[in-house]
């Protein structure tokens, strides 16, 4: 053994010391944990149970719809019934190969999470077309039915059109603002995990 | 009548089992926390310097590893799977928080008070060394932070390797690397 190799364990050893003297677990930190736990299983249950009976009552008030008279009921029914199967079919398909619970190594793990943003940001854009698609659906139906539609609300085409505009041009900007957020949030995440793997492979080394 | 018997009997059985194992789980999982709660604390310190969002980090971390457990199939080392799973953690944290740096020396001088018993210079020249060493770790780039917290920690090179999916050359050339630059940083800083 060289002198600079002793010197050097020397070195490693003396920040060893320093390092394990640095903390002990914060006090109560087991039943804080345990507290988290509880907290994040009735969480799961409970969004899973959210999930499922926000889908069953868009379902039945669908089915409920499709019974109606005019044209609008079955349009609307089936209307709601793609925009479900096609929300969730870009959904599986945006995060494909982004499951997996667990990876072998801090490499893979970085790795997966890139892909994850990389399918959330993905998704975002989705979900923008997504919502103008079907805003010009609801118009189109509207429009379709509007015989139907005037006679029962018995107002103007022109003052509906304006609140019809009006509607979509209040929520819009809200929704605008929060995806372009979040776009903000992931691109951001998305530029640290790619500065994350870019040290990995060495390309930042001092 | 038999039929029905039997789809009882059997889900109570399933019913057992599954208490059985998240028995298991929970007993595996306490005794993770007390085996490695100081370390986790420790690698806690080299992720995030406030320490109300350290604590938080903490606790994300232990649950982080209760959420992995149940696909723990002894592959590797408790120890290397523990402190993979830390280490993902801490640099999700990282990744998706970048607070304006605050420097932890001002941090340890107001949560650490003055000892009032003997040898009170000694410890106050231990506590600067410790607060010189945990700036200057954090002074670094996360991974490199990573793999000289795992040196710290004890690790073996093939230990590390694992735990980063790198190979044990990359390892040691690596830490020769950035030790030279921890020593610059706590050069700078003394």
């Amino acid at each position: 053994m060289t002198e600079e190799n002793i010197t050097n364990d020397r070195e490693l050893d003396t920040w060893r010391e320093q390092w394990n003297s640095v903390a002990e677990p914060p006090a109560e930190f087991q039943r804080k944990v345990q507290e988290r736990i509880k907290r994040q299983d009735r969480r799961f249950v409970l969004g899973n149970l959210l999930s499922v009976i926000a889908f069953l009552g868009m379902l039945i008030f669908a089915l409920f719809l499709r019974h109606r008279s005019t044209w609008m009921g079955p349009g609307w029914s089936t209307g709601v019934c793609v925009l479900v199967l096609v929300a969730a079919g870009f959904r599986i398909n945006a995060l494909r190969g982004t499951w997996r619970p667990q990876s072998q190594s801090t490499r893979a793990f970085v790795e997966l999470w890139h892909k994850r943003v990389a399918a959330r940001i993905r998704l975002l854009r989705i979900s923008i077309y997504l919502s103008l698609g079907w805003i010009i659906f609801c118009a189109v139906l509207t429009a379709a039915n509007w015989a139907t539609i005037g006679q029962d609300v018995g107002a103007h085409p022109k003052s509906w059109v304006a609140l019809l505009v009006a509607c979509v041009l209040m929520q819009y900007p809200v929704i605008w603002y929060g995806v372009a957020w979040l776009r903000r949030r992931k691109l951001a995440e998305l530029n640290e995990v790619t500065k994350i793997l870019d040290e990995m492979d060495g390309k930042s080394f001092p | 009548m038999n039929y029905a018997y039997s789809v009882t009997d059997r889900s109570a059985r399933v019913a057992t089992t599954v208490s059985e194992h998240r028995q298991a789980l929970e007993k595996q999982f306490a005794r993770i926390l007390s085996e490695y709660g100081a370390a986790i604390s420790r690698l806690a310190f080299s992720y995030e310097a406030v320490p109300s969002v350290r604590e938080e980090l903490v606790q994300e971390i232990a649950l982080a590893i209760w959420q992995a457990l149940a696909h723990f199939r002894g592959d590797c080392s408790e120890r290397t799977f523990v402190y993979r799973i830390a280490h993902n953690r801490g640099l999700t944290h990282v990744g998706r928080r970048r607070p304006p740096h605050q420097p932890l020396e001002d941090l340890e001088e107001s949560e650490q008070p003055v000892d009032p018993r003997p040898h009170l210079e000694e410890q106050v020249a231990r506590t600067d060394q410790r607060a010189r060493l945990m700036s200057a770790i954090q002074s670094l780039p996360v991974t490199h932070r990573q793999m000289i917290v795992l040196a710290l920690e004890g690790l073996s090179h093939a230990e590390i390797a694992e735990v980063m999916g790198i190979t044990e050359n990359n390892v040691a050339v690596r830490l020769t690397r950035i030790r030279k630059a921890l020593k610059d940083a706590l050069g700078e800083r003394s």
